[in-house]
């Protein structure tokens, strides 16, 4: 690893105007930003520490529930308010990592992770994404774990969180701070698709930082499931995984929330599906039709085609278990 | 030895605890990269990131700039090793990686720089400014997929009885079954500190399965005297048959700490130990199997193609359970091995074995579905009592007990014959078997037992333990004979100036060292019965026999090995047989290790509480290597896609459901006077057949490409 | 300034006189003027200048109670938590088995939870406590999980073992044990190649059963 400048920020202000500063990136959680730093795809110059910094409350405002984006990812899946309100996202985190990281990594991190693509990580493989021009190994190579949605032929990488996948699902939003002040973004809208620049993950300008999410209410509550379907029962990416969040009343669907992980460069929301479920029964048969309307588009790989047998077999898997069929 | 070995269904609480366990558990137990000679600097390996050519230049000038660095090693640059003399016959491979010896690259890995500098965080970095420039040829690192591909080892099929037999058989079947390559990947990196005690003196704290073979290897090596190289190995960290022999970055450690002339310590790297301390290699297979309506096998044809380098070649039976598993009248048997870009593969645990059972016991299973006899009964049937080979009989054989026994503990009654019969919560339940075989070796050991003026006992030898309770089980078998408690007996091995011992490999060690330590421990309680003279007793107070007879210790050094008479009369081997229930998802092809009963039959157990965790330990070995494990190379590159923890999949904790441990218990009185023989490599043997054939009897899909993951079910 | 807090050492004090290091500073005037690292070895690195400059002056002051003691270290940023340990404090308990987060071999305790110490930048952990499997037992009574994973042979060959109890009283503590099942999800970051996976649980489910004292 690059030797670097460390440095602690008083305030998100003196975050931003070093983050501003080319090859200065910020710490947390390190989780993965020390893992990249140690096989050499990244190597800052300075470090900027947040760790101390106020931004790790989760609370309830008036636009639903605040979660500070250096809360720890351990501690929003054990927080009272959130099992409550959003069981989905307590799921979606005990799904992921080890419990040893998820003490690490704060939300903010999460949502920050790069790609697990092994092209990524090897710094003798080419990777668009780690070093733009240089081809994408993954197209044409072992692409098992990698996208059927959104792929350009510069990268057909996944996002690994599934912490965003629920967020995704419970239409969170992101609050930003950056030289400009603060803005909100759509948390579906916070994470890009590669197209011809894979090089960039998100929607973050230049000296932007992540203050936290917000959650609005809603009455998913109580139909809700994180379905991670993956090679050993835990301490693994996905193959796919499903955030499926419905509001059935009276034996009717109202409302559905569906995204899925493990498919693409971003949490893949299911908007088609969740239009088509609003009116009907949750029945095994409604949720297996439903399910195929989100295979649209689907592009698959040499190795990794199972994902359009696996992703429809796992959405009606999700919905079976989030309206109590299983 | 424990007085009542449980029988039944032993307990994690069992029997007596690890004599070293304390020292684990308090993080005192120290391992081969934990020693601080004064002046330590460290070393770290760059690798080469092509798998075929030659290296042109090597850019040094910006790590040897970088703080801290003391020496920056390539073969352009570095010292010749002695021992590392290109043969003087060209052969057709030149053998093991002399490393930094020349410019060829073998394999996408193979070190070609190693920098020293004075913290480990500047070696890593100074590392990473290395930059090689390659002539690139074109590589081939695609495994073998049929029987002409590949040369064959040991020259001509074996047959037994006639070719291919299996052919004429009214109920038939051939099938090909693939083992991809799997990575040992014990727990602690492969790691080694060099510190030369002088121009020709050397002490190395190495990860080495066997202290005196390594110390004999390196002085080899290095052109000095065996005895001024001492090789310690107090503590290791898994294994599994990685550290069976001398390594490339060992001597490269070595070469360094001569040339910085400071103790240098290097640990590789996870994706190193995907390349350069050996792997159990893809074997490509395909099992011919014929019966008769009553299940009676007419014959076996098992062909076999392993991986092995371009530069060395690694052979190990996969065949070998064809030939000898069965009362199987005829038996064609064709190994070959492909020469690959790749590191030489090496033994791992089961090793060939487990490879060829896998494939041999699901065929068999396939072959039960087909005759319509149950798998434990068609294994009955065609029970060998006598070794198939050779006529010989065993010197112990209760395998029939051990299916019975398993069957009984699993509900073998539960399991339908017809496959996807079973459902229970939306999952598919099914039940599989497998089982295996091994040799039971014995080598030859050297003990010395120390009885000291306090009553306590010193054992000393060089072996080592990797992981199974060795000492535990020694001291056992010394307080047995000895008629003394456990904590007065004193294990003390890991060191190649004590007295011989061979490598901890092939399931030996306890029917080895053991036999010497009985043996020793023997002739040392006789010498005291001596001194007291009319015969003794059984129980000599031996601290009061030293004090009356004003001594201030009593020792022997005892030679032991198995006697030629045995060998020559009997087939020795070990069983096993593993049942599995599963439960399978039907829509997300998700397996759920439900139960597992392992069953050893593996003479006298030892050390109940060591025993039980070996058998469970190797059965999850078998369950990695049924579900998950997979170590891809692509072949564009040549190079690893998975050479880390996060995406070469081990079982991990959720995986595991409780496991059953039973052993038949049954002296083998022709191996050692304990009657013990090895289980290492049984107990992973055999497990993953047990897994697949428990998956189509849940799915009716039989995967005969491991692993079998997720996506091969939907 | 909150160099005092860290209680710089004399050359680091010197350093401060550094033009160089003094504007470094200055500009940036909005982040905590913590120890720095100097910039003339930054601007080394940065430049790729010769290396050799940036090797004088590239450590940081690093307090941390370790298993009840204070320790006062001098650090570089990029060290890990467990180098840090294994190789400067020489507690070797604490084990490296990938060195990126993907095996727990290397869990330690920082105030009280458990951490991958391999993803742990060293200077990070200022001023907070860090326990490692050194600082478990008091004397020679061993800690009760110690003591269970000795009774229930939650090991073999000892490499995960410091990583897999520092993990199950942390399991414990964290409520994550009521069941076999719950145990073995939260006990899923440590890998154990040997497959002492069911000792392992019956050991905590035993520690557990016997109410053990955090």
């Amino acid at each position: 690893m690059k030797q670097f400048q460390y440095v602690k920020a008083s305030s998100n202000a003196g975050v931003i105007t070093a983050i501003s500063k080319p090859g200065t990136k910020i710490i947390a959680g390190g989780t993965n930003l020390v893992d990249l730093m140690k096989r050499g795809v990244t190597a800052p110059d300075r470090l900027v520490d947040i760790t101390h910094l106020p931004l790790k409350s989760i609370n309830i405002t008036g636009k639903g529930l605040h979660i500070g984006a250096l809360a720890l990812n351990s501690v929003v899946a054990e927080n009272a308010l959130v099992v409550e309100k959003h069981p989905l996202l307590a799921m979606a985190l005990k799904a992921g990592a080890s419990p040893q990281l998820r003490n690490m990594a704060t939300v903010g991190g999460n949502m920050m992770q790069r790609t697990r693509c092994t092209y990524f990580y090897d710094t003798a493989m080419p990777c668009n994404k780690r070093a733009p021009g240089t081809g994408c190994g993954a197209i044409g190579g072992i692409n098992r774990m990698h996208a059927i949605f959104g792929t350009s032929s510069k990268c057909i990488a996944v996002h690994p969180s599934d912490m965003c996948v629920a967020l995704a699902a419970l239409d969170a939003t992101v609050i930003i701070a950056g030289p400009k002040g603060q803005r909100t973004l759509q948390f579906t809208e916070f994470h890009r698709l590669p197209g011809e620049h894979p090089e960039l993950d998100n929607h973050l300008a230049t000296g932007e930082m992540i203050l936290s999410v917000e959650i609005p209410d809603n009455n998913f509550a109580k139909n809700s499931y994180y379905l991670k379907v993956r090679d050993r029962q835990s301490y693994a990416f996905a193959l796919v995984s499903v955030a499926a969040a419905l509001d059935i009343q009276n034996g009717v669907i109202r409302g559905a929330r569906l995204a899925m992980g493990g498919v693409a460069h971003k949490p893949w929301r299911l908007f088609e599906v969740e239009k088509s479920l609003i009116g009907k029964k949750p029945t095994e048969e409604n949720f297996a039709q439903a399910a195929q309307l989100a295979m649209q588009g689907a592009k698959a790989y040499e190795y990794n085609a199972f994902k359009l047998k696996l992703a429809p077999a796992t959405i009606a898997e999700a919905l079976k278990h989030a309206s109590g069929l299983v | 030895m424990e007085e009542a070995i449980k029988t039944a269904i032993p307990s994690s609480a069992d029997g007596m605890s690890r004599i070293d366990g304390r020292a684990k558990v308090t993080g005192k137990a120290k391992y081969a990269a934990e020693y601080r000679p004064d002046g330590l600097a460290y070393g770290v390996l760059a690798g080469s990131t092509i798998a075929k050519g030659t290296v042109t230049a090597i850019d040094i000038a910006r790590a040897e700039k970088a703080p801290g660095v003391l020496a920056v090693v390539t073969h352009f640059n570095s010292p010749k090793v002695p021992g590392h003399q290109k043969p003087k016959k060209p052969t057709k491979k030149a053998g093991p990686i002399l490393v930094f010896n020349d410019n060829v690259i073998h394999y996408n890995g193979q070190p070609i720089a190693m920098v020293i500098a004075d913290t480990y965080e500047r070696a890593l970095y100074a590392a990473s400014l290395v930059k090689a420039t390659y002539n690139k040829q074109a590589h081939d690192t695609k495994p073998p997929s049929d029987i002409s591909m590949g040369i064959a080892p040991w020259g001509k099929d074996s047959v037994r009885g006639e070719a291919d037999a299996w052919k004429n058989a009214p109920f038939k079947l051939e099938q090909e079954y693939v083992i991809p390559t799997e990575v040992h990947n014990p727990m602690e990196l492969h790691a080694i500190i060099a510190k030369w005690d002088g121009a020709d003196k050397l002490t190395v704290w190495d990860k080495t399965q066997g202290t005196q073979a390594t110390r004999d290897d390196i002085a080899k090596a290095f052109n000095i005297p065996a005895a001024n190289v001492q090789v310690i190995a107090k503590f290791v960290g898994g294994a599994f048959g990685s550290a069976l022999q001398v390594w490339p970055h060992e001597i490269a450690a070595i070469l360094g700490a001569k040339l910085v002339r400071r103790p240098v310590k290097l640990v590789l790297h996870r994706q190193d130990m995907f390349t350069s301390v050996g792997h159990r290699p893809y074997t490509w297979q395909k099992v011919g199997i014929g019966a008769t309506a009553d299940g009676k096998l007419v014959g076996i044809t098992h062909e076999a193609v392993g991986q092995t380098s371009t530069y060395e070649d690694f052979a190990e039976g996969p065949i070998n359970v064809s030939k000898g598993l069965y009362a199987c009248p005829n038996v064609t048997t064709r190994y070959k091995l492909l020469s690959l870009n790749i590191g030489t593969p090496t033994w791992m645990r089961g090793p060939g074995e487990a490879t060829g059972a896998f494939a041999l016991e699901s065929a068999l299973d396939e072959l039960s579905y087909q005759v319509k006899i149950d798998p434990v009964q068609l294994r009955l049937i065609n029970y060998a009592k006598v070794d198939p080979e050779n006529g010989k009989p065993y010197s112990s054989k209760y395998l029939d007990e051990a299916y019975k026994m398993g069957a009984d503990q699993i509900g073998w009654e539960n399991r339908r014959q017809e496959a996807g019969a079973v459902k229970k919560d939306g999952w598919l339940v099914g039940y599989g078997m497998g089982g295996g075989m091994f040799g039971a070796y014995r080598d030859s050991a050297t003990v010395k037992a120390v009885m000291r003026a306090d009553g306590t006992l010193l054992l000393q030898t060089a072996v080592t333990d990797i992981g199974p309770g060795t000492g535990t089980a020694m001291v056992l078998i010394a307080a047995d004979i000895m008629g003394l408690p456990a904590d007065k007996i004193k294990f003390e091995m890991g060191d190649s100036s004590l007295p011989n011992a061979p490598m901890q490999g092939g399931s030996a060690t306890t029917a080895t060292v053991g036999g010497a330590v009985y043996d020793a421990c023997t002739e040392l309680k006789q010498k005291f019965q001596k001194l007291i003279g009319n015969g003794g007793t059984d129980n000599p107070d031996y601290a009061k026999i030293l004090s009356d007879k004003n001594l201030a210790g009593l020792d022997v050094t005892t030679q032991s090995s198995l006697g030629a008479d045995a060998q020559n009369k009997y087939s020795m081997q070990a069983w096993s047989v593993h049942f599995t229930r599963v439960l399978v998802h039907p829509a997300t092809g998700v397996v759920k290790i439900d139960k597992v009963v392992s069953v050893a039959d593996s003479g006298k157990v030892i050390s109940q509480k060591t025993a039980r965790s070996q058998l469970i330990g190797g059965a999850i070995g078998g369950i990695g290597m049924a579900l998950m494990e997979d170590a891809i190379i692509d072949h564009r590159y040549g190079r690893y896609v998975n050479n880390n923890f996060a995406d070469y999949h081990v079982p991990v904790n959720a995986d595991i459901p409780q496991m059953e441990a039973l052993f038949v218990n049954k002296p083998d009185s022709h191996i050692n006077a304990m009657g013990a023989k090895g289980m290492a490599e049984i107990s992973l043997i055999g497990m993953a057949a047990a897994v697949a054939n428990a998956v189509f009897n849940a799915t009716g899909k039989r995967v005969r490409d491991l692993p079998i993951t997720p996506d091969k079910l939907i | 300034m909150e160099n005092e807090k860290f209680g710089m050492d004399a050359r680091q004090q010197t350093d401060l006189k550094d033009p160089s290091r003094r504007s470094f500073i200055k500009q940036s005037s909005l982040l905590t003027a913590v120890a720095l690292t100097p910039a003339t070895a930054l601007k080394a690195a940065e430049d790729h200048l010769d290396e050799q400059i940036a090797g004088v002056l590239e450590k940081l002051p690093l307090r941390m109670e370790v298993n009840g003691e204070m320790h006062n270290l001098s650090v570089e940023p990029r060290a890990t938590l467990l180098d840090i340990l294994r190789e400067e404090m020489d507690l070797t308990g604490t084990k490296k088995g990938c060195d990126h987060g993907q095996c727990g071999a290397c869990t330690v305790h920082v105030d009280g939870q458990r951490v991958n110490s391999c993803l742990t930048l060293g200077i990070m952990v200022n001023g907070k406590k860090v326990t490692t499997i050194e600082g478990l037992a008091k004397g020679d009574v061993l800690h009760p999980m110690q003591e269970a994973f000795l009774k229930h042979d939650g090991f073999q060959c000892g490499y995960c073992t410091p990583g897999q109890i520092m993990s199950a009283v942390a399991c414990i503590n964290e409520g994550h044990a009521n069941s076999e099942g719950e145990i073995r999800e939260y006990m899923s970051g440590n890998i154990c190649r040997c497959g002492a996976y069911p000792n392992i649980v019956n050991a905590i489910m035993d520690v557990k059963n016997g109410g053990m004292e955090a």
